[in-house]
Protein backbone atom coordinates (compact mmCIF):
# COMPACT_ATOMS: atom_id res chain seq x y z
CA UNK A 1 0.00 0.00 0.00
CA UNK A 2 2.76 2.46 0.50
CA UNK A 3 1.22 3.73 3.92
CA UNK A 4 1.73 3.29 7.36
CA UNK A 5 -0.84 0.46 8.04
CA UNK A 6 -2.24 -1.93 11.24
CA UNK A 7 -3.84 -5.08 10.82
CA UNK A 8 -7.06 -6.01 13.12
CA UNK A 9 -7.30 -9.38 14.00
CA UNK A 10 -9.24 -11.10 16.60
CA UNK A 11 -7.03 -13.43 19.06
CA UNK A 12 -7.98 -16.76 18.00
CA UNK A 13 -6.13 -15.64 14.55
CA UNK A 14 -2.72 -14.61 16.25
CA UNK A 15 -0.42 -17.57 14.78
CA UNK A 16 -2.21 -17.40 11.54
CA UNK A 17 -1.50 -13.32 11.49
CA UNK A 18 1.90 -13.33 12.37
CA UNK A 19 2.83 -16.41 10.05
CA UNK A 20 1.05 -14.86 7.25
CA UNK A 21 3.08 -11.68 7.93
CA UNK A 22 6.19 -13.46 7.73
CA UNK A 23 5.20 -15.53 4.69
CA UNK A 24 4.11 -12.35 2.77
CA UNK A 25 7.12 -10.60 3.62
CA UNK A 26 6.54 -8.01 5.98
CA UNK A 27 7.72 -9.99 9.36
CA UNK A 28 7.37 -6.59 11.84
CA UNK A 29 3.56 -5.85 10.77
CA UNK A 30 1.78 -4.32 13.19
CA UNK A 31 -1.07 -5.70 14.48
CA UNK A 32 -3.53 -5.38 16.77
CA UNK A 33 -5.92 -7.84 18.16
CA UNK A 34 -9.06 -8.02 19.42
CA UNK A 35 -11.14 -10.40 22.21
CA UNK A 36 -12.74 -13.04 19.96
CA UNK A 37 -15.04 -13.29 18.51
CA UNK A 38 -16.54 -9.43 17.07
CA UNK A 39 -19.05 -10.90 14.81
CA UNK A 40 -22.37 -10.67 16.07
CA UNK A 41 -20.95 -7.99 18.89
CA UNK A 42 -23.12 -5.04 19.63
CA UNK A 43 -22.17 -1.17 19.91
CA UNK A 44 -21.87 -1.31 23.66
CA UNK A 45 -20.22 -4.90 23.17
CA UNK A 46 -17.29 -3.20 20.88
CA UNK A 47 -16.85 -0.06 22.77
CA UNK A 48 -16.43 -2.02 26.10
CA UNK A 49 -13.64 -4.63 24.05
CA UNK A 50 -11.67 -1.13 22.45
CA UNK A 51 -11.59 0.36 25.96
CA UNK A 52 -10.09 -3.01 27.21
CA UNK A 53 -6.49 -4.29 26.27
CA UNK A 54 -5.14 -6.41 23.43
CA UNK A 55 -5.37 -9.93 24.83
CA UNK A 56 -2.33 -10.99 22.85
CA UNK A 57 0.28 -8.01 24.01
CA UNK A 58 -2.10 -6.54 27.30
CA UNK A 59 -1.64 -3.09 25.85
CA UNK A 60 -4.65 -0.30 25.67
CA UNK A 61 -5.74 -1.56 22.27
CA UNK A 62 -6.23 2.29 20.84
CA UNK A 63 -2.69 3.41 22.17
CA UNK A 64 -1.38 0.38 20.83
CA UNK A 65 -3.13 0.69 17.24
CA UNK A 66 -1.70 4.45 17.22
CA UNK A 67 1.40 3.72 17.83
CA UNK A 68 1.44 0.75 15.04
CA UNK A 69 0.84 4.00 12.65
CA UNK A 70 3.37 6.11 14.15
CA UNK A 71 6.02 4.96 16.10
CA UNK A 72 9.67 4.90 14.76
CA UNK A 73 10.06 1.95 12.88
CA UNK A 74 13.27 -0.91 14.14
CA UNK A 75 15.70 -1.31 11.91
CA UNK A 76 14.76 -4.35 10.80
CA UNK A 77 11.13 -3.66 9.74
CA UNK A 78 13.15 -0.84 7.01
CA UNK A 79 15.32 -4.01 4.79
CA UNK A 80 14.91 -5.78 1.78
CA UNK A 81 15.62 -8.97 0.78
CA UNK A 82 15.53 -12.67 0.83
CA UNK A 83 14.28 -13.78 4.46
CA UNK A 84 16.35 -16.97 5.26
CA UNK A 85 14.09 -20.27 5.57
CA UNK A 86 15.00 -23.68 7.33
CA UNK A 87 16.89 -25.68 5.35
CA UNK A 88 15.17 -28.78 4.35
CA UNK A 89 17.84 -31.40 3.36
CA UNK A 90 16.79 -34.59 1.45
CA UNK A 91 17.23 -37.07 4.18
CA UNK A 92 16.69 -36.45 8.13
CA UNK A 93 19.46 -37.47 10.95
CA UNK A 94 19.85 -40.90 11.62
CA UNK A 95 18.20 -41.98 14.43
CA UNK A 96 15.90 -45.18 15.82
CA UNK A 97 12.91 -45.96 14.85
CA UNK A 98 11.10 -45.20 17.54
CA UNK A 99 12.68 -41.71 17.97
CA UNK A 100 11.95 -41.22 14.91
CA UNK A 101 8.31 -41.91 14.68
CA UNK A 102 8.67 -39.52 17.55
CA UNK A 103 10.02 -37.15 15.74
CA UNK A 104 7.40 -37.23 12.71
CA UNK A 105 4.37 -37.25 15.44
CA UNK A 106 6.09 -34.40 17.02
CA UNK A 107 6.67 -32.09 13.97
CA UNK A 108 3.17 -33.30 13.18
CA UNK A 109 3.90 -35.17 10.01
CA UNK A 110 1.43 -37.61 10.18
CA UNK A 111 -2.42 -37.54 10.68
CA UNK A 112 -1.84 -38.59 14.62
CA UNK A 113 -1.06 -42.17 13.80
CA UNK A 114 2.31 -43.69 13.39
CA UNK A 115 3.62 -44.06 9.90
CA UNK A 116 5.53 -46.15 7.86
CA UNK A 117 8.87 -44.66 7.97
CA UNK A 118 10.33 -43.64 4.56
CA UNK A 119 13.69 -45.32 4.58
CA UNK A 120 15.29 -45.01 1.39
CA UNK A 121 15.18 -48.69 0.35
CA UNK A 122 10.94 -47.85 0.71
CA UNK A 123 10.82 -44.59 -1.67
CA UNK A 124 13.16 -46.79 -4.15
CA UNK A 125 10.49 -49.66 -4.08
CA UNK A 126 7.69 -47.04 -3.91
CA UNK A 127 9.25 -45.47 -7.45
CA UNK A 128 8.87 -48.49 -9.14
CA UNK A 129 5.53 -47.69 -9.18
CA UNK A 130 5.89 -44.63 -11.62
CA UNK A 131 7.88 -44.01 -14.90
CA UNK A 132 8.76 -40.93 -13.80
CA UNK A 133 11.86 -39.17 -12.54
CA UNK A 134 12.24 -38.89 -8.60
CA UNK A 135 13.36 -35.35 -9.04
CA UNK A 136 10.39 -34.01 -11.43
CA UNK A 137 7.95 -31.83 -10.32
CA UNK A 138 4.72 -32.57 -9.49
CA UNK A 139 2.85 -29.93 -8.63
CA UNK A 140 2.00 -26.67 -5.86
CA UNK A 141 -0.69 -26.82 -3.47
CA UNK A 142 -1.67 -24.46 -0.70
CA UNK A 143 -4.00 -24.81 2.47
CA UNK A 144 -6.14 -22.22 1.06
CA UNK A 145 -6.11 -19.15 -1.17
CA UNK A 146 -4.32 -16.39 1.02
CA UNK A 147 -1.68 -18.82 1.71
CA UNK A 148 1.80 -19.90 0.10
CA UNK A 149 1.97 -22.98 -1.99
CA UNK A 150 4.65 -25.32 -1.93
CA UNK A 151 6.13 -27.62 -4.49
CA UNK A 152 6.74 -31.06 -4.86
CA UNK A 153 8.40 -33.78 -6.50
CA UNK A 154 7.60 -37.28 -7.68
CA UNK A 155 10.27 -38.77 -4.83
CA UNK A 156 8.26 -36.34 -2.27
CA UNK A 157 5.06 -37.72 -2.93
CA UNK A 158 6.37 -41.56 -2.54
CA UNK A 159 7.89 -41.16 0.52
CA UNK A 160 4.37 -39.46 1.97
CA UNK A 161 2.88 -42.29 0.18
CA UNK A 162 5.42 -45.08 1.80
CA UNK A 163 4.44 -43.41 5.18
CA UNK A 164 0.36 -44.02 4.49
CA UNK A 165 1.28 -47.21 3.56
CA UNK A 166 0.56 -47.73 0.62
CA UNK A 167 1.83 -49.80 -2.54
CA UNK A 168 3.90 -48.75 -5.55
CA UNK A 169 0.87 -49.94 -7.69
CA UNK A 170 -1.39 -47.47 -5.63
CA UNK A 171 1.43 -44.16 -6.63
CA UNK A 172 -0.25 -43.36 -10.09
CA UNK A 173 -3.21 -43.02 -8.28
CA UNK A 174 -1.63 -40.33 -5.21
CA UNK A 175 0.41 -38.63 -7.94
CA UNK A 176 -2.40 -37.55 -9.75
CA UNK A 177 -4.16 -36.74 -6.49
CA UNK A 178 -1.02 -34.40 -5.62
CA UNK A 179 -1.07 -33.28 -9.24
CA UNK A 180 -4.34 -31.04 -8.96
CA UNK A 181 -2.98 -29.42 -6.23
CA UNK A 182 -6.26 -29.84 -3.71
CA UNK A 183 -5.24 -30.16 -0.25
CA UNK A 184 -7.73 -32.76 1.57
CA UNK A 185 -7.05 -29.89 4.72
CA UNK A 186 -8.55 -26.81 3.58
CA UNK A 187 -7.64 -24.15 6.05
CA UNK A 188 -11.34 -22.60 6.58
CA UNK A 189 -12.95 -22.41 10.27
CA UNK A 190 -15.69 -24.09 8.71
CA UNK A 191 -13.73 -26.91 8.30
CA UNK A 192 -14.00 -28.58 5.04
CA UNK A 193 -14.24 -32.60 3.65
CA UNK A 194 -12.63 -33.66 -0.05
CA UNK A 195 -13.85 -36.39 -1.63
CA UNK A 196 -11.57 -38.77 -4.21
CA UNK A 197 -13.14 -40.60 -6.63
CA UNK A 198 -11.60 -42.77 -8.89
CA UNK A 199 -12.84 -44.67 -11.92
CA UNK A 200 -11.23 -46.45 -14.54
CA UNK A 201 -9.66 -50.30 -14.80
CA UNK A 202 -7.23 -49.13 -12.32
CA UNK A 203 -9.60 -49.73 -9.75
CA UNK A 204 -9.49 -53.43 -10.14
CA UNK A 205 -5.88 -53.55 -11.02
CA UNK A 206 -5.08 -52.30 -7.37
CA UNK A 207 -7.66 -54.29 -5.99
CA UNK A 208 -10.00 -51.35 -4.85
CA UNK A 209 -12.90 -51.86 -2.90
CA UNK A 210 -15.88 -50.35 -4.75
CA UNK A 211 -18.61 -52.88 -3.37
CA UNK A 212 -19.90 -53.45 0.16
CA UNK A 213 -18.56 -50.71 3.25
CA UNK A 214 -16.71 -49.13 0.55
CA UNK A 215 -16.73 -45.79 2.07
CA UNK A 216 -15.44 -47.59 5.01
CA UNK A 217 -12.35 -48.74 6.59
CA UNK A 218 -11.74 -52.21 4.63
CA UNK A 219 -9.62 -52.03 1.60
CA UNK A 220 -5.44 -51.20 1.73
CA UNK A 221 -6.24 -49.57 -1.49
CA UNK A 222 -9.30 -46.99 -0.94
CA UNK A 223 -7.72 -46.42 2.54
CA UNK A 224 -3.74 -45.70 1.99
CA UNK A 225 -4.56 -43.47 -1.03
CA UNK A 226 -7.10 -41.50 1.29
CA UNK A 227 -4.64 -41.47 3.76
CA UNK A 228 -1.63 -40.64 1.43
CA UNK A 229 -3.49 -37.05 0.43
CA UNK A 230 -3.59 -36.03 4.07
CA UNK A 231 -0.29 -36.51 4.36
CA UNK A 232 0.73 -34.99 1.37
CA UNK A 233 -1.38 -32.30 1.85
CA UNK A 234 0.41 -31.79 5.29
CA UNK A 235 4.02 -32.17 4.52
CA UNK A 236 3.44 -31.18 0.63
CA UNK A 237 1.08 -28.38 0.71
CA UNK A 238 1.68 -26.56 3.76
CA UNK A 239 -1.75 -27.51 5.17
CA UNK A 240 -2.88 -29.08 8.88
CA UNK A 241 -1.42 -27.18 11.45
CA UNK A 242 -3.96 -26.26 13.66
CA UNK A 243 -3.80 -22.98 14.41
CA UNK A 244 -1.89 -21.33 11.53
CA UNK A 245 -2.63 -23.28 8.55
CA UNK A 246 -5.60 -24.93 9.49
CA UNK A 247 -8.69 -23.27 11.47
CA UNK A 248 -11.66 -25.81 11.15
CA UNK A 249 -13.14 -25.27 14.14
CA UNK A 250 -14.57 -28.67 15.10
CA UNK A 251 -12.34 -30.09 12.17
CA UNK A 252 -13.78 -32.99 10.33
CA UNK A 253 -13.76 -36.72 10.72
CA UNK A 254 -14.37 -37.26 6.86
CA UNK A 255 -10.66 -35.89 6.62
CA UNK A 256 -9.29 -38.78 8.13
CA UNK A 257 -9.30 -41.22 4.59
CA UNK A 258 -10.83 -38.38 2.87
CA UNK A 259 -14.05 -40.36 1.12
CA UNK A 260 -11.84 -41.81 -1.18
CA UNK A 261 -13.27 -44.86 -2.94
CA UNK A 262 -14.05 -46.31 -6.47
CA UNK A 263 -17.42 -45.92 -8.52
CA UNK A 264 -18.82 -49.26 -8.87
CA UNK A 265 -19.00 -48.81 -12.21
CA UNK A 266 -19.63 -52.03 -14.01
CA UNK A 267 -22.99 -52.20 -11.75
CA UNK A 268 -24.30 -48.81 -13.05
CA UNK A 269 -27.29 -49.51 -15.32
CA UNK A 270 -27.14 -49.18 -18.69
CA UNK A 271 -27.45 -45.79 -19.86
CA UNK A 272 -25.60 -44.42 -16.91
CA UNK A 273 -22.10 -42.74 -17.18
CA UNK A 274 -19.12 -43.20 -14.70
CA UNK A 275 -18.58 -39.58 -13.10
CA UNK A 276 -15.32 -39.47 -15.54
CA UNK A 277 -16.85 -40.62 -18.73
CA UNK A 278 -19.73 -37.19 -17.33
CA UNK A 279 -16.60 -35.16 -17.02
CA UNK A 280 -15.36 -35.41 -20.67
CA UNK A 281 -13.25 -38.12 -20.14
CA UNK A 282 -13.05 -41.34 -22.15
CA UNK A 283 -14.30 -44.69 -20.25
CA UNK A 284 -11.09 -46.85 -20.53
CA UNK A 285 -9.49 -43.82 -18.93
CA UNK A 286 -8.37 -43.96 -15.40
CA UNK A 287 -8.81 -40.98 -13.87
CA UNK A 288 -9.79 -39.37 -10.09
CA UNK A 289 -12.17 -36.83 -9.33
CA UNK A 290 -11.66 -34.15 -6.63
CA UNK A 291 -14.93 -33.14 -4.86
CA UNK A 292 -15.08 -30.60 -2.29
CA UNK A 293 -18.11 -30.20 0.52
CA UNK A 294 -18.53 -30.14 4.26
CA UNK A 295 -21.15 -32.68 5.43
CA UNK A 296 -21.93 -35.97 4.49
CA UNK A 297 -25.31 -38.30 5.60
CA UNK A 298 -26.09 -42.24 5.62
CA UNK A 299 -29.41 -42.72 4.80
CA UNK A 300 -31.21 -46.29 5.64
CA UNK A 301 -34.63 -45.69 5.36
CA UNK A 302 -37.71 -47.30 3.60
CA UNK A 303 -41.00 -45.50 2.58
CA UNK A 304 -43.87 -45.98 0.31
CA UNK A 305 -42.79 -43.18 -2.02
CA UNK A 306 -40.39 -43.97 -5.04
CA UNK A 307 -36.61 -43.02 -4.06
CA UNK A 308 -36.30 -40.67 -6.30
CA UNK A 309 -39.15 -38.63 -4.15
CA UNK A 310 -37.29 -39.08 -0.60
CA UNK A 311 -34.08 -38.16 -2.15
CA UNK A 312 -35.70 -35.39 -3.39
CA UNK A 313 -37.16 -34.36 -0.17
CA UNK A 314 -34.41 -34.99 1.55
CA UNK A 315 -32.46 -32.46 -0.78
CA UNK A 316 -34.97 -29.93 0.69
CA UNK A 317 -34.40 -30.24 3.88
CA UNK A 318 -30.60 -31.12 4.26
CA UNK A 319 -28.64 -28.24 5.74
CA UNK A 320 -25.96 -27.35 5.43
CA UNK A 321 -22.74 -25.23 5.34
CA UNK A 322 -22.43 -25.94 1.78
CA UNK A 323 -26.38 -25.40 1.19
CA UNK A 324 -26.49 -25.56 -2.94
CA UNK A 325 -24.54 -28.08 -4.02
CA UNK A 326 -25.01 -31.99 -3.52
CA UNK A 327 -23.30 -35.18 -4.00
CA UNK A 328 -26.16 -38.42 -3.98
CA UNK A 329 -24.38 -41.41 -3.57
CA UNK A 330 -26.04 -44.65 -4.74
CA UNK A 331 -25.89 -48.44 -3.64
CA UNK A 332 -26.03 -49.40 -7.04
CA UNK A 333 -29.28 -51.52 -6.78
CA UNK A 334 -31.05 -48.33 -6.27
CA UNK A 335 -29.44 -46.88 -9.10
CA UNK A 336 -31.49 -49.85 -11.19
CA UNK A 337 -34.67 -48.71 -9.45
CA UNK A 338 -34.19 -45.29 -10.35
CA UNK A 339 -33.31 -46.33 -13.87
CA UNK A 340 -37.00 -48.47 -13.69
CA UNK A 341 -38.65 -45.91 -12.37
CA UNK A 342 -37.53 -43.76 -15.72
CA UNK A 343 -34.91 -42.03 -14.96
CA UNK A 344 -32.51 -43.13 -18.12
CA UNK A 345 -29.33 -41.11 -17.08
CA UNK A 346 -27.77 -39.73 -14.32
CA UNK A 347 -28.44 -36.36 -15.74
CA UNK A 348 -32.06 -36.88 -16.11
CA UNK A 349 -32.33 -38.41 -12.33
CA UNK A 350 -29.90 -34.74 -11.27
CA UNK A 351 -32.31 -32.38 -13.28
CA UNK A 352 -35.43 -33.60 -11.33
CA UNK A 353 -33.53 -33.31 -8.08
CA UNK A 354 -33.09 -30.16 -8.95
CA UNK A 355 -36.55 -29.21 -10.57
CA UNK A 356 -38.62 -30.56 -7.81
CA UNK A 357 -36.60 -30.15 -4.66
CA UNK A 358 -37.72 -27.16 -2.49
CA UNK A 359 -36.42 -24.76 0.36
CA UNK A 360 -37.77 -24.66 4.18
CA UNK A 361 -39.13 -21.05 4.26
CA UNK A 362 -36.58 -20.03 6.92
CA UNK A 363 -33.71 -21.21 4.76
CA UNK A 364 -35.56 -19.64 1.99
CA UNK A 365 -35.18 -16.16 3.54
CA UNK A 366 -31.73 -16.94 5.18
CA UNK A 367 -30.38 -16.98 1.93
CA UNK A 368 -32.54 -14.55 0.07
CA UNK A 369 -32.21 -10.76 1.04
CA UNK A 370 -33.50 -9.42 -2.13
CA UNK A 371 -36.39 -11.54 -2.32
CA UNK A 372 -37.36 -11.19 0.99
CA UNK A 373 -37.15 -7.09 1.24
CA UNK A 374 -39.55 -7.38 -1.98
CA UNK A 375 -42.02 -10.15 0.07
CA UNK A 376 -42.47 -7.01 2.72
CA UNK A 377 -43.67 -4.89 0.03
CA UNK A 378 -45.83 -7.16 -1.43
CA UNK A 379 -44.00 -8.03 -4.55
CA UNK A 380 -45.21 -11.51 -5.78
CA UNK A 381 -44.45 -14.29 -5.75
CA UNK A 382 -42.92 -13.49 -2.80
CA UNK A 383 -45.16 -12.27 -0.42
CA UNK A 384 -47.04 -15.72 -1.12
CA UNK A 385 -44.08 -17.37 -0.01
CA UNK A 386 -43.96 -15.62 3.49
CA UNK A 387 -47.36 -16.15 3.94
CA UNK A 388 -46.56 -19.80 4.00
CA UNK A 389 -44.07 -19.70 6.85
CA UNK A 390 -40.81 -20.62 7.72
CA UNK A 391 -42.04 -24.30 8.23
CA UNK A 392 -43.45 -24.82 4.71
CA UNK A 393 -41.57 -25.47 1.80
CA UNK A 394 -41.07 -22.58 -0.65
CA UNK A 395 -41.20 -23.71 -4.53
CA UNK A 396 -37.49 -22.90 -5.54
CA UNK A 397 -35.09 -25.25 -5.44
CA UNK A 398 -31.55 -24.05 -4.09
CA UNK A 399 -29.79 -26.45 -6.35
CA UNK A 400 -29.52 -24.49 -9.27
CA UNK A 401 -26.57 -23.55 -12.27
CA UNK A 402 -25.53 -20.10 -10.85
CA UNK A 403 -23.51 -17.64 -13.63
CA UNK A 404 -20.74 -16.89 -12.55
CA UNK A 405 -20.57 -13.40 -11.24
CA UNK A 406 -19.63 -10.12 -13.59
CA UNK A 407 -15.73 -10.05 -14.11
CA UNK A 408 -14.87 -13.44 -12.57
CA UNK A 409 -12.54 -15.62 -14.60
CA UNK A 410 -13.51 -17.45 -17.39
CA UNK A 411 -13.41 -21.34 -16.54
CA UNK A 412 -10.41 -22.91 -18.17
CA UNK A 413 -11.13 -24.50 -21.65
CA UNK A 414 -12.21 -27.72 -21.58
CA UNK A 415 -13.57 -27.54 -17.55
CA UNK A 416 -16.80 -29.27 -17.44
CA UNK A 417 -19.57 -27.55 -15.67
CA UNK A 418 -20.26 -27.50 -12.41
CA UNK A 419 -23.23 -29.44 -11.62
CA UNK A 420 -25.22 -28.61 -8.74
CA UNK A 421 -25.96 -32.16 -8.01
CA UNK A 422 -23.47 -35.23 -8.89
CA UNK A 423 -24.60 -38.74 -8.69
CA UNK A 424 -22.09 -41.61 -7.56
CA UNK A 425 -22.51 -45.23 -7.64
CA UNK A 426 -21.02 -47.64 -4.85
CA UNK A 427 -21.85 -50.12 -2.56
CA UNK A 428 -22.43 -53.84 -2.16
CA UNK A 429 -26.60 -54.12 -2.92
CA UNK A 430 -27.11 -55.54 0.91
CA UNK A 431 -29.73 -52.76 0.64
CA UNK A 432 -31.76 -50.45 -1.40
CA UNK A 433 -30.14 -47.18 0.64
CA UNK A 434 -28.06 -44.24 -0.33
CA UNK A 435 -26.31 -41.55 0.83
CA UNK A 436 -25.78 -37.61 0.46
CA UNK A 437 -23.66 -34.25 1.13
CA UNK A 438 -22.62 -30.78 0.22
CA UNK A 439 -20.00 -31.79 -2.18
CA UNK A 440 -19.27 -30.34 -5.42
CA UNK A 441 -16.90 -31.18 -8.15
CA UNK A 442 -13.88 -29.71 -8.50
CA UNK A 443 -11.65 -30.90 -10.53
CA UNK A 444 -10.15 -34.45 -12.47
CA UNK A 445 -6.80 -35.79 -13.27
CA UNK A 446 -5.06 -38.34 -15.34
CA UNK A 447 -3.97 -41.25 -13.49
CA UNK A 448 -2.19 -42.75 -16.99
CA UNK A 449 -0.30 -39.63 -17.17
CA UNK A 450 1.33 -41.02 -13.74
CA UNK A 451 1.79 -44.44 -14.29
CA UNK B 1 50.69 -46.70 -10.65
CA UNK B 2 47.20 -44.29 -10.90
CA UNK B 3 44.94 -47.21 -11.59
CA UNK B 4 46.13 -48.79 -8.06
CA UNK B 5 44.99 -45.23 -6.09
CA UNK B 6 42.19 -45.14 -7.67
CA UNK B 7 41.43 -48.70 -6.81
CA UNK B 8 42.60 -47.80 -3.48
CA UNK B 9 40.69 -44.86 -2.99
CA UNK B 10 37.37 -46.55 -4.27
CA UNK B 11 37.49 -49.49 -2.18
CA UNK B 12 38.04 -46.97 0.82
CA UNK B 13 34.97 -45.46 0.09
CA UNK B 14 33.07 -48.37 -0.72
CA UNK B 15 34.51 -49.95 3.05
CA UNK B 16 33.64 -46.80 4.61
CA UNK B 17 30.19 -46.82 3.75
CA UNK B 18 29.05 -50.11 4.50
CA UNK B 19 31.05 -49.68 7.80
CA UNK B 20 28.95 -46.69 8.57
CA UNK B 21 26.09 -48.91 7.04
CA UNK B 22 26.93 -51.58 9.63
CA UNK B 23 27.57 -48.88 13.07
CA UNK B 24 24.11 -47.18 12.35
CA UNK B 25 22.40 -50.90 12.24
CA UNK B 26 24.27 -51.86 15.40
CA UNK B 27 23.49 -48.64 16.85
CA UNK B 28 19.19 -49.52 15.71
CA UNK B 29 19.55 -45.94 13.55
CA UNK B 30 18.28 -45.93 10.66
CA UNK B 31 18.26 -43.00 8.10
CA UNK B 32 14.91 -41.77 6.07
CA UNK B 33 14.08 -39.50 3.71
CA UNK B 34 12.46 -36.15 4.69
CA UNK B 35 8.76 -35.82 3.83
CA UNK B 36 7.91 -32.04 3.57
CA UNK B 37 7.76 -30.43 0.63
CA UNK B 38 9.96 -27.04 -1.17
CA UNK B 39 9.10 -23.68 0.21
CA UNK B 40 9.26 -20.87 -1.86
CA UNK B 41 11.74 -17.74 -0.90
CA UNK B 42 10.71 -15.13 1.03
CA UNK B 43 11.32 -11.38 0.01
CA UNK B 44 10.91 -8.82 2.38
CA UNK B 45 8.88 -5.52 2.23
CA UNK B 46 10.13 -2.88 4.13
CA UNK B 47 7.46 -0.96 5.79
CA UNK B 48 6.98 2.70 5.42
CA UNK B 49 8.40 5.42 7.11
CA UNK B 50 5.68 6.50 10.48
CA UNK B 51 4.91 10.02 10.69
CA UNK B 52 6.09 11.75 14.06
CA UNK B 53 2.46 12.65 14.95
CA UNK B 54 -1.56 11.17 13.20
CA UNK B 55 -2.20 15.20 14.35
CA UNK B 56 -3.83 16.57 10.65
CA UNK B 57 -3.17 13.36 9.15
CA UNK B 58 -5.92 11.22 7.28
CA UNK B 59 -6.11 7.32 7.94
CA UNK B 60 -8.67 5.11 6.37
CA UNK B 61 -10.31 2.27 8.10
CA UNK B 62 -10.82 -0.50 5.99
CA UNK B 63 -13.69 -2.77 6.80
CA UNK B 64 -13.03 -6.12 4.69
CA UNK B 65 -16.96 -6.79 5.58
CA UNK B 66 -16.72 -10.04 7.47
CA UNK B 67 -19.95 -10.85 8.61
CA UNK B 68 -22.07 -9.42 11.70
CA UNK B 69 -19.01 -7.03 12.33
CA UNK B 70 -19.79 -3.35 11.23
CA UNK B 71 -21.03 -2.49 14.71
CA UNK B 72 -17.48 -3.42 15.83
CA UNK B 73 -15.79 -1.50 13.04
CA UNK B 74 -18.05 1.99 13.31
CA UNK B 75 -17.24 1.63 17.31
CA UNK B 76 -13.39 1.38 16.42
CA UNK B 77 -14.21 4.74 13.91
CA UNK B 78 -16.03 6.35 16.76
CA UNK B 79 -13.87 5.51 19.62
CA UNK B 80 -10.81 6.92 17.72
CA UNK B 81 -12.33 9.83 16.64
CA UNK B 82 -13.05 10.62 20.12
CA UNK B 83 -9.57 9.62 21.88
CA UNK B 84 -7.70 11.38 18.71
CA UNK B 85 -10.20 14.19 17.32
CA UNK B 86 -7.07 15.92 15.85
CA UNK B 87 -6.86 13.24 13.39
CA UNK B 88 -9.22 12.45 10.30
CA UNK B 89 -10.40 8.90 10.54
CA UNK B 90 -12.36 8.00 7.36
CA UNK B 91 -14.22 4.36 7.38
CA UNK B 92 -14.05 3.01 3.89
CA UNK B 93 -15.53 -0.67 2.80
CA UNK B 94 -13.11 -2.51 0.56
CA UNK B 95 -14.96 -4.08 -2.30
CA UNK B 96 -16.70 -7.72 -2.30
CA UNK B 97 -15.76 -10.14 -0.23
CA UNK B 98 -13.07 -10.50 2.43
CA UNK B 99 -10.83 -12.42 0.32
CA UNK B 100 -11.31 -10.00 -2.74
CA UNK B 101 -8.35 -7.56 -3.40
CA UNK B 102 -9.20 -3.53 -4.24
CA UNK B 103 -6.02 -2.44 -5.89
CA UNK B 104 -8.39 0.68 -6.20
CA UNK B 105 -8.93 1.68 -2.78
CA UNK B 106 -5.27 0.72 -1.88
CA UNK B 107 -4.32 3.49 -4.71
CA UNK B 108 -7.00 5.85 -3.32
CA UNK B 109 -5.83 5.31 0.55
CA UNK B 110 -1.88 6.30 -1.02
CA UNK B 111 -3.02 8.95 -2.62
CA UNK B 112 -4.96 10.45 -0.10
CA UNK B 113 -4.66 8.48 3.09
CA UNK B 114 -1.43 8.69 5.73
CA UNK B 115 -2.40 5.65 6.72
CA UNK B 116 -4.73 2.70 7.13
CA UNK B 117 -6.27 0.32 9.61
CA UNK B 118 -7.25 -3.00 7.80
CA UNK B 119 -9.80 -4.92 9.91
CA UNK B 120 -10.39 -8.97 9.50
CA UNK B 121 -13.19 -10.97 10.72
CA UNK B 122 -13.98 -13.14 12.60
Amino acid sequence: MGVPAVAMVTSAFDELATSTAFKKGMPGLRVSFTPHPITGRTTEESNEYLKGNDPVSGKPMLTEIVAGLQAKLAEQDKQAGEIKREERPRFLAEDTADNLQQMFQDNMWTDGLPVILPTEEKVKAMLKGTSHKADEIVGEMRPSGPHEAWKYTVEMVATNAVMAGAKPEYLPVILAIASTGQTSLVSSTSSFARMAVINGPIRDEIQMNSSIGALGPFNQANAAIGRAWTLVSKNLGGSGTPGSTYLGSTGNPLNYGNMTFPEAEENLPEGWNPLHVQKGFKKEENVVSILSGWSFNTIAWFSPLPQQDVIKNWLTHFFSFGTGSATIIVDPIVAVELKNNGFATKEQFAAYLMEKSANPGWLYWSTHEEEYKKAKEGVEPFASYLKLGETAEVPVSRYVRRQPPPGAPAAPAGMPPRNPIEVIAVGGGTNTYWSGGDFSYVSGASIDKWK
Amino acid sequence: MKFVIRWLVGAFVIASVVWAGMVAAADGKIKVLNPRGIMPAIKQIPMAERPDTLDGKTIYIVDTKFANTKPFVNALRDNLAAAYPKTNWVGVDKVGGYMQDDPNLWAEIKAKGHGAIVLLGH
